[in-house]
């Protein structure tokens, strides 16, 4: 009688944990494709259904196209038009400005910045201005939804795709590990190698987008 | 009752025939946690994570959770689609 109670003791208990699993994997299951911008209830039934009689084969399946499928979340961040690309469509005059005070004077009178500038595949132009109103300037594929961020909206771009640094007179440059990869004066430079000093570099290639370095 | 000799190889046998199911277990789980690293180390650089987050699997019961932890409630570095919920 005692070992009977204690077997079903553990029983219950252990199904009391694995519930308390399967709601949590759902809610985050939950969470995570909405982050990809899926909607919520495809994890949480791909998590449901491991209680089906399809057990866990079918979520491993979901799991594996989730991996690989294009997610919503990247065509939302490369629709809208960039605030950098300064092409001579008319298109471009759409181009949302974000909402950023200007910088405080520079106090030094040396307060050049850089240009980064070349062309996108599709033979856009794009201008880069840096300067030194922020340490640190994220170059990234998406549109920019920060006023540091410089948008360079090509695919082969990674979002983010690399660091800029700029420290006095001096610009640094850390590639993020993107996919297409980042080109310093035709060398690669890999997240690795941390971050670069650029100052007397000519071109910087990120994805298959070259960007030719200048002073101003 | 078994002499000392027969004992020794009963336990000798035993010991042996444990390791083998130990290993084919080890080898069986790593299996399986590599059907699930692959996509999860995919998911984890998509979403701006290192991928090596993705090895947590390895970690018997508990890892699974971990990584869904890190994915679910970490600010994704590489950004997020908007909320749908708000």
């Amino acid at each position: 009688m005692g070992t009977g109670l204690a077997v079903l003791g553990l029983a219950g208990l252990t199904s009391a944990f694995a519930f308390v699993a399967l709601v949590l994997a759902a809610w985050m299951a939950w969470r995570i494709v909405e982050k990809a911008g899926l909607p919520g209830w495809t994890g949480l039934g791909a998590v449901l259904l491991t209680l089906t009689a399809v057990g866990t084969i079918v979520p491993l399946i979901l799991l594996w196209i989730f991996a690989f499928m294009r997610w919503p979340r990247d065509e939302l961040a490369l629709a809208p038009a960039s605030r950098t690309a300064a092409g001579s469509g008319a298109g471009n005059a759409t181009a949302v400005a974000p909402a950023a005070l200007p910088p405080p004077p520079k106090a030094l009178a040396d307060g050049r910045g850089w240009t980064l500038a070349g062309k996108l595949a599709d033979g856009t132009a794009v201008s880069l201005s840096i300067d030194e109103s922020s340490p640190t300037w994220m170059l990234t594929g998406a549109a920019a939804a920060q006023p540091t961020d410089l948008s360079v909206p090509d695919p082969s771009v990674g979002q983010p795709h690399a660091r800029l640094m700029v420290a006095g007179a001096r610009l640094g440059l850390a590639d993020l590990g993107s996919a297409g990869g980042t080109l310093v004066d035709g060398a690669r430079l890999l997240p690795e190698h941390g971050p670069r000093d650029i100052t007397s570099v000519r071109t910087i290639r990120l994805g298959g987008v070259e960007l030719a370095l200048s002073r101003v | 009752m078994p002499d000392t000799f027969t004992l020794y190889h009963l336990i000798t046998w035993l010991l042996g025939i444990g390791s083998f199911f130990l290993l084919v277990l080890l080898i069986g789980h790593v299996l399986v946690a590599l059907v699930l690293i692959i996509p999860t180390w995919r998911i984890c650089v998509r979403a701006g994570f290192s991928g090596a987050w993705s090895l947590l699997h390895l970690i018997p019961v508990i890892g699974s959770f971990v990584v869904m932890a890190i994915l679910a409630f970490g600010d994704w570095p590489n950004g997020e689609a908007p909320s749908r919920s708000g």
